[in-house]
């Protein structure tokens, strides 16, 4: 690949961000962009070339599928209109879950940010939900509450939860102690001060939480579809993977990321939207 | 509600804190026992604490809860191992040859993105239900956590540092060996906090779909018996490894990179 060796002895570093080398042509300026398009390029076309470059056995050609197919039956879904009632089904349960999820959220991680005593009570429960993962509850939750939409619904509430939650509790900790003595010497009860002073000050932290929830929420679809699922996205995934129809895996996949990426992209928009007026940056997880 | 930082007078905080979280999850478990005096009690629905200890102690016991961790343990171990050798070097590259790093950034940050759990099945069938499969399942989902780190590590490299090093005539080794490195180092295992939590995801994952031993296998299978409270001791004590696994990264951070606290 493009990899030459720079004179200049800190280039290696003078990327980070906030001191780019000014970019004075407009090589400069568009080779990132550039550069990062090629290299997914140069995967896809080793990927394509692949068959090849190397004879494969019978049984391993089973497995292998071109990105120009996968693109192909990507199209065939969407023309076809076939995709559109699995997706609609996983997009349910995402949308109920992450809904779940914030309402739950957002209220206890204010609370637990206001008062010590409930912090050090739900702690426990906390660290040890959110450090395991919560595939361990899924046979439970089936057992639970059965194939279909409502079990998919506890998962990904249960996985979307917890970064909310730990990202709210960090931004209302972190709200200025001043801004709160001022609020509350003009008389200021302790509505007002959740009112004006902490929530504005935790927005930033509750949107990355929410953009890792989001992450985790489509995990959660992937996940309780492959193993709880009577319909959906990730259903139509397994069942093709039972059928050795790869190509369909992989047009699902590319769905799952591109909606994925699209969601936190806006969130992050949204961030750097709302964050602008902050002097220091807010750091994420 | 007091303000948050408060201290109270008379009470360490700490100790304080450690106190009630002890009460509070001694609380859970009593008021899980005591539940079942008011609400009818359906051995096919949930458990009691009292009978998930002695599933947890009769396991123990009979060493069976050793060897589903042996199993679940041996993939969890080579997968991460993998990543931690497939996924340093290349993001230490990334970070430092600035090329390579526009060129694979999006690339990974798509694939990071995306819900890598998909290839699961494919990877099952393609690998088989052993070892392998479920090691490749781990390496999958943890690489990018170690790829990442190490890139936002080499970045962070105090440029004086390198100057430092190049004046006093080092070579391209010193650099690496005395300032990239060191630098990197906490990273690595800022990323390994986040890796252990997707690696059990991964096992697991390995486990639901095809495997004849090993925790996830173990709850799948008690819970088609309905044998409930072997199924809980055996949820019980991934949540408890889970825990140990991140506070113990967490415990090791804090104590080898102090100077790391609050970044």
């Amino acid at each position: 690949m493009t990899d030459h060796r720079l004179d200049i002895p800190f280039d290696g570093v003078a990327a980070r961000e906030g001191e780019t080398v000014p970019a004075s042509n407009r090589w400069q300026r568009s080779e990132p962009l550039v550069l990062g398009l090629l290299g997914i390029l140069v995967v896809l076309l080793l990927w394509e070339a692949l068959p090849y470059l190397v004879t494969m056995k019978a049984g391993t050609k089973l497995f292998f599928t071109p990105p120009s197919q996968v693109a192909e039956t990507l199209w065939t879904l969407f023309a076809s209109g076939t995709i559109w009632e699995p997706l609609g089904v996983s997009a349910a349960g995402f949308a109920i879950g992450l809904g779940i999820a914030i309402v739950i959220a957002l209220p206890l991680g204010i609370l637990i940010g206001r008062s010590e005593t409930l912090n050090a009570f739900f702690d426990p429960f906390i660290t040890a939900f959110n450090a395991t993962p919560r595939l361990v509850f899924l046979p439970l939750v089936l057992l639970w509450f059965g194939l279909g939409l409502w079990s998919k619904v506890v998962i990904v509430a249960f996985g979307a939860v917890f970064p909310l939650l730990i990202n709210t509790h960090e931004g209302i900790r972190n709200a200025d102690r001043l801004l709160i003595n001022v609020v509350r010497a003009f008389g200021a009860k302790e509505w007002d001060i959740v009112r004006m002073v902490v929530v504005p000050n935790a927005l930033p932290y509750i949107l990355t939480g929410l953009r890792l929830a989001i992450g985790r929420a489509v995990l959660g679809v992937v996940v309780s579809e492959f193993f709880g699922s009577d319909q959906g996205l990730g259903v139509m995934m397994v069942q093709a993977a039972s059928q050795y129809k790869v190509n369909i895996v992989f047009a699902g996949m590319i769905v799952f990321m591109a909606l994925s990426l699209a969601m936190t992209s806006i969130v992050k928009l949204l961030e750097s939207r709302l964050g602008r007026w902050r002097p220091q940056r807010v750091a994420s997880e | 509600m007091t303000d948050a930082a408060a201290p109270r007078p008379g009470f360490p905080r700490p100790s304080r804190k450690l106190l009630l979280g002890c009460a509070a999850v001694v609380c859970f478990f009593i008021a899980w026992q005591a539940m079942f005096l008011f609400v009818h009690y359906n051995s096919l629905f949930i458990t009691k604490p009292s009978l998930m200890f002695a599933a947890l102690w009769r396991l123990t016991v009979s060493g069976q809860l050793f060897y589903d961790l042996g199993a679940s343990a041996a993939p969890f171990i080579y997968g991460l191992v993998a990543a931690v050798i497939v996924g340093v070097p290349l993001g230490i590259l990334m970070g430092w040859r600035v090329r390579v790093g526009l060129s694979l950034d999006p690339l990974m940050t798509a694939l990071y993105a995306s819900p890598l759990v998909a290839l699961a099945p494919l990877v099952v069938i393609f690998l088989g239900v052993g070892i392998a499969g479920k090691a490749f399942i781990v390496f999958l989902l943890t690489v990018f956590d170690f790829v990442f780190n190490a890139y936002a590590g080499v970045r962070s490299v105090d440029p004086l540092l390198l100057n430092v090093v190049r004046s006093f005539g080092g070579s391209e080794k010193d650099l690496y060996v005395k300032v990239i490195f060191p630098s990197v180092v906490p990273y690595i295992v800022a990323g390994a906090r986040s890796g252990v939590g997707r690696a059990l995801v991964g096992v697991l994952v390995g486990e639901f779909f095809a495997a004849s031993e090993g925790v996830g296998y173990g709850i799948v299978r008690f819970g088609n018996f309905f044998a409930l409270d072997s199924m809980f001791a055996y949820i019980l004590v991934v949540t408890v490894l889970a825990v140990i696994l991140t506070q113990g990264i967490r415990w090791a951070e804090r104590a080898a990179f102090p100077w790391r606290i609050g970044q």
